[in-house]
């Protein structure tokens, strides 16, 4: 079926996420508005003006009555979903990089860059309370990687008692919220890890790194389980929520792409099975690099964001459900 | 060093001992040998580096020289030769004794011994004098004293070397025997660090070696395909036999171009920059024997030439090399130059050896009236078996057929020419097709005019047909002749517009791919030529290479990091153009087939497969599709255990996370959400009805 393009950006996108429900998807770009749509026709219905920066990361509560975003402008902040009205800010010392709801709602977490001297951190804060005087809260809990790679993907663990970061060396590491202690590493990406996603039940885990490999991850222990390799580097991946099947996404560093043609890039959307490890499909249309991949979370529907400022919401053809491997 | 310290160690001892006399020593153990025994440790063992530097009675004699075949003279002129040899051996060195040893009647014994203040003036002289002619009658000898001794050591009796034990290499020609007669191909990548060798079976190809670090730069196979060679900077490796043994070594440094001979019995080394070291022996060329690894003979090499500088004939027989009007035709296994001059040519520009007889075809460019020509020339007898003069001619090159049936000249014509000073300038160029008959009485030339530039032209290994390519990219036309007997080549078929710049026939003949490299983004064309279909078209973007194996059944195009830095790969397809596998190497460089020596069969033993191919291909179909059956069910076996594996690893986790359940609706405010996820996409039709106007319409009755 023909995709629906969302044309509401300006600029790359950095990240897109459906809400719990899958009625909503939100978008954010390098330009400063992320931007909220009805999944089901690519209507927009809304954005979130306040950001003086790119919109690096974002992220939306299980209940969608906040929706937290954090940018280059050294900004986190949270929103109210309905009315689109920033709820409370909290500035950080260098750019916000990632930012995630715990499955609560009730904590979040943010990792912020190194840059001016400045080391990569990751924060725990409360949001039960958001208000004006947010900003001046201490956080839950602040691990700064001083002389570390810094974070460049996070996830929360099971039950809100752990949190999973990626790196820019391709290391994952494991954190214990209650002791702030790191309780796990291991290193089998080559390169920086720009997005994981977490299976429906939390159990595994997938990540995309610039080594243009894809990984499945128990996410307990953290023991790999399957690699997806391509032949370019890997911006993001996503597991299906009904299927045995996961989408990577990516394509030619975004440097790289005005010297080369689309067919040397490879910026399609590709698809293979989780156990097998085989690629059985691929859809193309973006003319960019992809930077985010999303399914709804009822696997009917996949959403794809991409460097060249589109967001593209595929439904499944019936034949994508009677495709079947023998085994 | 060791000793020293020990006899340091009781000096002081002694020393302490001498100090402190009342101090308890401990008894110093006796090392002393006991009375009678015999150490089972030789003195060489025991201090070898020692021995060897004890002085010898020949030290010091080490400056003197022995000359012998000098006049003998009475007594009464000794002292006109000692003066005339004083002049003679003194420019080597200052001389500090001499001797002329006396007859009873005190003339001279005829030799000489002259000392000198150190070894190496003795050295000098050895290599100055030596031989040195001091008059019609008197030729000079010279030895070094020590020399003496050495000839003492030589045996009496001459003693046959004890011949080398036969190394067993295996079957060197096992690939030939593989029951499918699969073809085996050779991989290079990750930038050369890795080789593979791979047996092209179906479905898939399968691995039979990988050596990291095999090569430095690339492999080459032999012509026959015995075997594999590698490059490295001190040299040449050749491997073969089923496990790939090393076989024999060439050593020779900074080696980059090899060539072997067409039967593989002679291996041509070139190092371009061996030169650059002064030795008398020439460096850049060497030719090797490869069944015993003897160093045949060396050449220097002219910079400007263009590779390969020495062409073999078919047989091994004979090679060549151009020179400045001249053709040095060399013969086996003298490597001496054929009845011992180079054939003169002036104004030589080309040449090239038949594929299957000894006849040399060259062409000689246009001198002021002479006009060019092309000569076949018959060897060893040197007979000019046609000559055929050509006017206003830029430029010739010459395609000889694979079976040797016809040579086709490229001709590329002028119609006006210019002389600019030093510069000539060709305008108005046109092609001419020159086609030598060469099994036909007197080889009669047809010529065929083309008026568009040529791109590319190939002969079909067997058979009669030649392909070329003509027209200015990207729209180049394709064009088919046939060559028969007593005719000019017609044109079998034209394709218009054939975006193209490469032509690959297959071995066999027949079948051709039609090929857009580099530039052209790989368009590839499968063309039948028996009735001119096109069976497939396909793309192998970017890719740099095309290869048949030697049996014609497949085709490998690649894409190599040395053309192309992103996405190379190989893949394999069917000779129907049919894509059979894809596969992507890091740093992927090259893939060779491995090539097979000619088919031993008759043409009429062909002929009858041919016949009754039907009744084989049966059976094959059956093989084939066993093989792939067997595969799949391989497949679908791993793919099950795989499953059963995550499986269980799910399960695990279902459970886990059903045990959570009570937790997770705590976090989640009492809120039971695993049942509801993802429930909002579907949406419920809900039935909204408006009121939008009122109309009242009365109808008359």
């Amino acid at each position: 079926m023909k995709p629906l393009m969302l044309h509401g950006h300006e600029r790359s996108i950095t990240q897109i996420k459906y809400n719990r429900d899958g009625d909503l998807l939100f978008s954010s770009a390098k330009d400063n508005h992320p931007c909220v749509w009805y999944s089901i026709n690519g209507e927009r219905l809304g954005t979130y003006e306040g950001h003086q920066g790119v919109v690096w990361a974002i992220d939306v509560d299980w209940e969608t009555k906040r929706f937290m975003s954090g940018a280059g402008d050294n900004m986190l902040m949270i929103w109210d979903v309905q009315t689109g009205k920033a709820l409370g800010k909290i500035e950080a010392k260098t750019s916000v990089r990632t930012c995630n709801f715990s499955y609560s709602g009730n904590m979040a977490l943010y990792s912020t860059d190194s840059t001016m001297g400045n080391p990569s951190e990751i924060f725990i804060i409360d949001v039960r309370t958001v208000d004006s005087s947010f900003s001046t809260n201490d956080p839950i809990l602040q691990i700064p990687l001083t002389n570390a790679p810094k974070a460049t993907s996070m996830v929360w663990g099971n039950l809100d008692e752990v949190v999973i970061s990626g790196h820019d060396n391709g290391d994952l590491a494991q954190w214990d919220l209650r002791t702030g202690k790191k309780i796990n590493l291991v290193s089998e990406h080559a390169k920086s890890i720009n997005d994981m996603q977490l299976s429906k039940d939390g159990g595994f885990l997938i990540t995309a790194s610039r080594d243009c490999t894809a990984k499945l991850f128990d996410a307990d222990t953290l023991e790999c389980l399957k690699t997806y390799k391509t032949e370019r580097p890997v911006n993001s991946a996503a597991i299906s929520p009904i299927l045995d099947h996961v989408v990577l996404g990516g394509g030619q560093d975004a440097m790289d792409v005005t010297t080369t043609s689309t067919r040397v890039g490879k910026f399609d959307a590709r698809f293979f099975h989780l156990v097998f490890e085989e690629e059985f499909g691929r859809v193309k249309g973006h003319f960019g690099p992809i930077n985010s991949l999303a399914f709804h979370p009822d696997g009917k529907t996949y959403a794809s964001g991409g460097e060249d400022g589109y967001v593209r919401l595929h439904q499944f053809d019936p034949s994508y459900f009677d495709f079947k491997f023998d085994y | 060093m060791a000793r020293r310290k020990e006899s340091d160690r009781a000096q002081q001892n002694n020393d302490d001992s001498d100090s402190n006399p009342n101090d308890e020593l401990e008894e110093e153990p006796d090392f002393d040998d006991p009375e009678g025994y015999e150490d089972d440790i030789s003195e060489q063992d025991l201090m070898g580096d020692l021995i060897r530097q004890r002085p010898k009675e020949t030290d010091g004699v080490e400056s003197i020289v022995v000359i012998d075949g000098v006049p003998q003279v009475g007594p009464e002129r000794i002292e006109k030769l000692q003066n005339v040899l004083k002049k003679l051996f003194q420019k080597f060195g200052k001389i500090t004794n001499e001797y002329y040893p006396l007859n009873p009647d005190g003339s001279t014994k005829g030799h000489v011994f002259i000392e000198y203040s150190n070894a190496s003036e003795a050295l000098e002289v050895l290599k100055g004098t030596n031989g040195y002619k001091f008059d019609k009658n008197h030729t000079f000898t010279v030895n070094l004293l020590t020399d003496f001794e050495k000839y003492n050591d030589i045996l009496d009796k001459w003693e046959n070397p004890v011949p080398q034990p036969f190394k067993e290499q295996g079957c060197l020609q096992y690939y030939l025997l593989d029951q499918d007669a699969c073809d085996q191909f050779s991989v290079v990548y990750e930038q050369g660090d890795k080789v593979a060798v791979y047996l092209n079976t179906q479905p898939e190809p399968s691995l039979l070696e990988e050596r990291p670090r095999w090569t430095e730069t690339l492999v080459r196979w032999s012509p026959l395909g015995t075997y594999l060679a590698t490059f490295h900077a001190k040299g040449i490796a050749l491997w073969g036999g089923e496990k790939f043994q090393q076989i024999v070594r060439f050593s020779h440094p900074g080696v980059q171009f090899i060539d072997f001979s067409p039967c593989e019995k002679y291996l041509v080394s070139f190092s371009p920059l061996a030169d650059s070291r002064a030795t008398d022996e020439p460096q850049a060329i060497i030719i090797w024997d490869v069944l015993s690894g003897l160093k045949r003979r060396a050449f220097n090499a002219d910079k400007s030439q263009a590779l390969p500088i020495f062409k073999w004939s078919h047989d091994d027989k004979y090679f060549a090399r151009m020179g400045v009007d001249m053709l040095s035709v060399y013969e086996t296994p003298s490597f001496g130059l054929l009845d011992k001059k180079s054939i003169k040519v002036q104004g030589i520009r080309d040449f090239a050896w038949s594929p299957t007889d000894n006849t040399i075809a060259y062409w000689v460019g246009e001198e002021k009236d002479t006009p060019a020509r092309v000569t076949l020339l018959e060897l060893p007898s040197r007979n000019e078996v046609r000559v055929k003069n050509l006017f206003s001619v830029a430029d010739c090159k010459m395609y000889w057929q694979k079976s040797g049936d016809y040579l086709c000249v490229k001709v590329d014509r002028y119609a006006k020419l210019r002389k600019d000073k030093s510069d000539i300038k060709y305008s108005g160029i046109y092609y001419n097709l020159e086609v030598f008959h060469m099994r036909e009485k007197q080889i009669p030339v047809d010529s065929v005019e083309i008026k568009e530039t040529i791109q590319a032209f190939a002969w079909e290994p067997v058979g009669t047909k030649f392909a070329v390519i003509h027209g200015e990219p990207p729209s180049t036309s394709v064009s088919f002749y046939e060559v028969k007997t007593g005719q000019t080549p017609t044109m079998v078929k034209k394709y218009e517009r054939k975006p193209c710049n490469q032509l690959y026939w297959a071995p066999s003949g027949q079948f051709i791919v039609l090929a857009g490299l580099r530039s052209m983004s790989g368009a590839l064309e499968f063309v039948d030529t028996q009735d001119f279909t096109v069976m497939n078209t396909g793309e192998h973007f970017m890719a740099t290479d095309v290869e048949w194996d030697p049996t014609g059944r497949y085709v490998s195009t690649a894409v190599s990091w040395w053309g192309h830095k992103v996405d190379n790969a190989y893949w394999l397809w069917s000779f129907q153009g049919r894509i059979l596998k894809r596969v992507a190497l890091d740093k992927f460089c090259q893939l060779q087939w491995r090539p097979r020596p000619p088919s031993l069969l008759s043409a009429q033993q062909i002929k009858d497969i041919k016949k009754s191919l039907k009744k084989y291909s049966a059976q094959f179909e059956v093989k084939d599709r066993l093989k792939m059956t067997k595969a799949s069910k391989e497949l679908v076996e791993k793919r099950r255990k795989l499953m059963q594996e995550y499986e269980d690893l799910r399960k695990q986790k279902q459970e886990e996370y059903a045990e959570q359940r009570r937790q997770r609706i705590e976090l989640r405010n009492n809120v039971d959400t695993d049942e509801t996820e993802g429930r909002g996409g579907e949406l419920e039709e809900e039935t909204v009805e408006f009121f939008i106007k009122e109309e009242t319409t009365f109808i008359d009755e």
